[in-house]
């Protein structure tokens, strides 16, 4: 049974969508992100399972109950935000302690649960002090702290990370999963880093213009997009357009520029102009006139662990990523051959625009 | 050639600021000096007025009869009244504008500032028209029926108290929104998030944010209420003395210029006095918002 269900959620602002239509079931204890750029509705969506903002259409459930009349402070969902938009006038402790003061809770119990909330995002010693005090990792650790200590039904974490420096959002990723998982509690992150997302979530909803484009498992949804559009948003991708040839036995042929490419699916006819795409690092390197196609290496940019390879081919320019595993005598100008396996070469829709 | 500029550029701020400076000195400085050292002079009008000396004199009088004793705490309990309207009254006024559309932001700026671009000496006749026993106030209400007899504005604390909130409470709310400027407005959804009814939130997490504001607020109307003079004379009369007007009598009717400087030293003394203490009691009680 799911535990968060938004049904047919929709949100417009005069004649613009914001949100359009969205169905989703987020189990208990489990991570969901919202992912898409920004304008996509994903903060949108946020704010209406938070309540700031009135659904068009729809309805959003917690625990089978009807929640998209009740208002905000009714909702017992603890909310992380960007800003992290801790109380300046009131020291760590007080403001962890806000939300459980609310809720009447006496003070012995309330001072325990705060103590023990801070040890565990790390601030035992930091109580005292006041947030202008503390760095913006440790703020945000406060602003976690807070949103958590009043046990909320649902987590809501609107990009909590983006404001850190990248060592620091690495680490706190590792360290948010961790607490997440120790508490069990169900949640979900709005980003627009797919990195962060893929690092943390159990699933990822993937928005566009106001849509789910696709919801699933990370490694589901990186292998497995549905369309170019989720292709393009979770990593690179060298996208080809071709004809489809023929379909027999689970094997799609494609015909791109005169080259015949090969993909295992039989989601489309003869005759269909589909996009073909393959992943930079599912690509090898081989000797020239041998693979798939053959090109001549345009750019390439070392990264440390690993190469990137620019390729101009019949077909258009190949990015290809490698391990740095012995390629440096690959020098620009030398001609190389591309080759993959038909099991990593997936074919999309055309998009309509 | 080096040393040359250096003396330029260090002397270059002194003189820069020179013009300032010497309008400050002329017309602020000295003038309160010489009311210092006049208010130490006796009056004796049979020995021809003002005579140069160094007497205590005047604010034994001053200080020590009922009569001053009535004008001062008078003078006290009105801006006390004042301030604390202008902050009942402004500090909302302020939020909301705060929250307005930028088109409806501007139009009542315009409406809150108007009074300010209005002589105070032709906005107070105003009020008199409108409160005056035969003023429109009074007519209307007598006209619909409520009321048989005119109600007694004018010559009244409550008229004068009404008139000045009028005219300062344009300063509350301009500072009062400044420090609201500066509030993240997500604090507000996170308070709620918690469990907070929009009014703890405004309790607990606004207002101890903008208390700053509140504090140069109430602290400018108070001092200007304190002082005012137009308004009270006009709307108060000789019924209703303030320090402002009692040193002006002093000064221009009795012709006791000596007296009417003690009684305004004497003001801006206690003006001093009690703005520096409610300033420290403020920043104490609310230390966290001020840094």
């Amino acid at each position: 049974m799911s535990y968060l269900r938004l049904e047919g959620l929709s949100k417009r602002f005069g004649d613009f969508v914001a949100v359009e239509d969205m169905n989703l079931e987020v189990e208990k204890g489990e991570f969901v992100s919202f992912l898409g750029p920004s304008g996509c509705g994903k903060t949108t969506t946020l704010q209406m399972i938070a309540g700031f903002v009135n659904p068009t259409e729809g309805r959003i459930f917690i625990n089978d109950q009807d929640i998209t009349q009740v208002k905000p402070d009714k909702r017992n969902l603890g909310i992380v935000f960007q800003s992290y938009a801790l109380f300046p006038h009131m020291t760590i402790a007080d403001n962890v302690a806000f939300g459980l003061e609310m809720r009447k809770v006496e003070k012995p119990e309330r001072d325990e649960r705060v103590k023990e909330m801070l040890s565990l995002v790390g601030l035992g010693d930091f109580a005292h002090r006041f947030p202008r005090e503390l760095s913006g990792g440790q703020q945000q650790r406060v602003a976690l702290a807070r949103a958590l200590v009043i046990r909320p039904e649902v987590l809501l974490l609107d990009e909590p990370l983006s404001a850190l420096d990248a060592k620091i959002r690495e680490d706190m990723q590792i360290e948010l999963r961790a607490i997440q998982r120790t508490l069990g509690t169900t949640t979900i992150l709005v980003t627009h880093d797919q990195s962060e997302a893929m690092a943390m979530s159990d699933r990822i909803a993937v928005m566009n213009k106001g849509r789910l484009a696709q919801v699933d498992r990370p490694y589901t949804a990186y292998e497995y997009p549905e369309d170019g559009f989720v292709t393009g948003f979770l990593g690179k991708s060298n996208m080809l357009s071709g004809l489809v040839k023929d379909v027999s036995n689970g094997v799609t042929s494609v015909d791109v520029n005169g080259v015949n490419v090969t993909t295992h699916s039989e989601r489309y006819d003869i005759g269909a102009t589909v996009h073909v795409s393959i992943r930079p690092e599912k690509i090898r390197l081989v000797e020239a006139e041998s693979g798939i196609v053959g090109g001549t290496v345009g750019a390439r940019i070392f990264l440390g662990n690993q190469w990137i390879f620019q390729v101009d081919t019949p077909l258009g320019e190949f990015i290809v990523t490698l391990q740095n595993t012995g390629h440096e005598n690959v020098d620009e100008g030398h001609r190389v051959g591309l080759d993959w396996s038909s099991q990593e070469v997936r074919i999309l829709p055309q998009e309509q625009s | 050639m080096a040393q040359q500029q250096n003396i330029l550029t260090s002397t270059r701020p002194y003189l820069m600021s020179a013009p300032a400076l010497a309008i400050y000195v002329g017309l602020f400085l000295i003038p309160l000096i010489m009311t210092f050292m006049l208010s130490f002079y006796t009056f004796d009008l049979n020995k021809g007025g003002i005579l140069p000396g160094f007497s205590l004199k005047n604010y034994a009088e001053v200080l020590g009869d009922p009569y001053f004793h009535g004008i001062f705490l008078r003078t006290l309990w009105m801006s006390l009244l004042v301030t604390f309207f202008c902050i009942l009254l402004g500090t909302p006024e302020a939020y909301i504008l705060n929250r307005m559309s930028n088109r409806w932001k501007s139009i009542c700026m315009l409406a809150i500032l108007g009074p300010l671009l209005v002589s105070v000496v032709v906005r107070t006749l105003g009020w008199a028209i409108l409160i005056g026993s035969d003023g429109i106030i009074n007519q209307a209400l007598i006209g619909i029926g409520i009321i048989d007899t005119p109600i007694k504005l004018m010559f009244t604390m409550t008229g004068v108290v009404v008139a000045l909130v009028h005219v300062l409470i344009p300063f509350m709310v301009l500072s009062v929104w400044a420090s609201l400027q500066k509030l993240n407005p997500m604090v507000e959804s996170a308070g709620q998030s918690l469990g907070a009814a929009p009014f703890t939130v405004l309790r607990r997490v606004v207002i101890p944010q903008i208390m700053p504001g509140i504090l140069s607020g109430s602290l400018i109307v108070f001092a200007l209420t304190a002082s005012a003079f137009a308004t009270p004379s006009i709307l108060g009369g000789r019924r209703l003395k303030v320090v402002a007007t009692t040193a002006y009598d002093e000064y221009l009717g009795t012709l006791n210029w000596p007296l009417g400087a003690a009684i305004a030293v004497l003001l801006l003394i206690a003006n001093v006095l009690i703005i520096t203490s409610y300033n420290k009691f403020i920043e104490r009680k609310y230390a966290q918002a001020f840094k």
